[in-house]
């Protein structure tokens, strides 16, 4: 038997926890196929592309290959294409519909495609790469200090080395800019990673768990990690990565969330409205993490475009 | 140079200084010509990113664990932001030669004055009068 997971019209952090409840429903069947439904799709963030990824992962080490139905609207599919989605996704699911066999943007707003991340070696390609074309983006269109694309890079390597290091097994990084009306009417750079492996809370239980007692979970797992800094590892110098990567977001303005299992947890800066930390949400595998940096506003108004 | 040994502890062609493994590697390659105690010396120039991981990984172990004073050239201003914070959230310090050849310390400040007295007592390094009491490093 097949079972349908539909996929988001607009699929982003905001409608991930549907898409999550919809996974969770189905996931469970053991010997069923899992059919993952993108035909109506209008929009995807990176954030979209990566999770939908991992839970293509996810569903095929539980068994069959599953199957996606790529959008119909001709206009989404190429840009999921250019983005690099269906490089990655033809190796995890059987891909249905009409896919263009368009490259995989080397010059556009897609500073990093959707890009594998399996060993230290693919943290060292990410950062090559991100370093030489972020640097426009960030300076002229985002208004941010020319320093500040090195800390770009050093956020993104830390971001892409939580799979590495605790996954326990690959994932997938993708950056992006875009004008992000939604919230702010201004451009940003989103950094979306996602991972289906064991999770924030599985990777610091042996350390923490005695230490939180009764409150352990998901939620305690995020906050540990985020807000206190602390590491699955006994080294003192470890839990920098997550620490860095929330004093450079600080400085710029900029947002993190962590969704892990059945938690989620933000820095929000002041633009935005989102909620600290949510728990009990449905069951997702492994790690999604969203880093936003805003265009910086003058007095003068945005940045020249 | 860093960035030679980094040339010669990863697969590659890389500038940056990034992940535990890289860093770990790096460190390695340092320490095995290292005397323990020592005052070392590590030019940063023609290094790329430097992440926060390989900071802790390069110079905080080697601080904490290997050598006396530890003294960084060619720090970018995007190095430092790297360094600072790993190095003062243990408490440790490193020297620095700035552009200008003054040196000062990075990381924690309470033991940065103690490693300027170690350098200078060992004739490494001297007080410039006229200027402050800034300390450079010696033509020895």
């Amino acid at each position: 038997m097949t079972r349908l997971i539909e996929v988001p019209t607009q699929f982003d952090d905001r409608s991930f926890d549907q898409f999550a409840a919809a996974y969770s429903q189905v996931s469970d069947g053991a010997g069923e196929r899992l059919l993952f439904d993108a035909h109506a799709a209008e929009w995807a963030s990176p954030y979209g592309l990566v999770g939908l990824l991992a839970a293509g992962e996810a569903a095929a080490r539980k068994g069959e290959r599953p199957l996606l139905t790529a959008p119909a609207n001709p206009d989404v599919v190429s840009y999921w294409t250019r983005a690099g989605f269906f490089r990655e996704a033809a190796d995890l699911f059987e891909v249905h519909g009409k896919v263009p066999k368009a490259k995989v943007a080397a010059e556009s707003d897609v500073l990093l495609p959707v890009t594998p991340v399996r060993a230290a070696e693919d943290v060292h390609a990410v950062v090559s790469t991100i370093q030489q074309r972020a640097s426009a983006i960030l300076n002229s269109e985002l208004g941010l200090d020319p320093k500040a694309t090195m800390g770009f890079a050093m956020a993104l390597s830390e971001s892409c080395q939580n799979i590495v290091e605790h996954a326990g097994t690959g994932g997938w990084v993708a950056v992006q800019a875009y004008n992000w009306r939604r919230k702010l009417a201004r451009r940003v750079v989103v950094i979306a990673v996602a991972d289906a492996g064991v999770g924030f809370r599985h990777s610091l239980e042996s350390t923490q768990a005695k230490r939180f007692g009764e409150r352990w979970g998901d939620a305690a797992a995020l906050e540990a990690a985020l807000v206190q800094g602390v590491s699955r590892f006994r080294d003192p110098g470890r839990g920098q990565g997550l620490a860095g990567i929330r004093r450079y977001l600080a400085r710029w303005e900029g947002k993190v969330a962590i969704r892990s299992g059945t938690a989620r947890i933000a820095i929000v800066p002041s633009w935005d409205d989102d909620v600290p930390l949510k728990d009990g949400l449905p069951a997702f595998p492994g790690s999604q993490v969203l880093l936003i940096i805003p265009e910086q506003v003058s007095e003068k108004g945005p940045s020249k475009k | 140079m860093v960035s030679a040994v980094l040339q010669q502890s990863v697969a590659g062609f890389y500038t940056d200084l990034v992940t535990r493994p890289t860093g770990r590697a790096v460190r390695e390659n340092i320490e095995r010509d290292l005397p323990p105690g020592t005052i070392a010396v590590m030019d940063f120039t023609g290094v790329g990113c430097l992440d926060y991981s390989c900071a802790d990984e390069i110079v905080a172990k080697l601080v904490r664990d290997k050598v006396k004073v530890l003294l960084l050239r060619g720090l970018t201003d995007g190095h430092r932001e790297a360094i600072e914070p790993v190095l003062s959230g243990a408490g440790l310090a490193v020297l620095c030669e700035r552009a200008d050849g003054v040196l000062e310390g990075l990381g924690a400040s309470e033991p940065a004055p103690a490693l300027l007295d170690e350098l200078v007592e060992r004739r490494l390094a001297a007080r410039i009068p006229g200027e402050g009491g800034s300390i450079r490093l010696t033509a020895a």
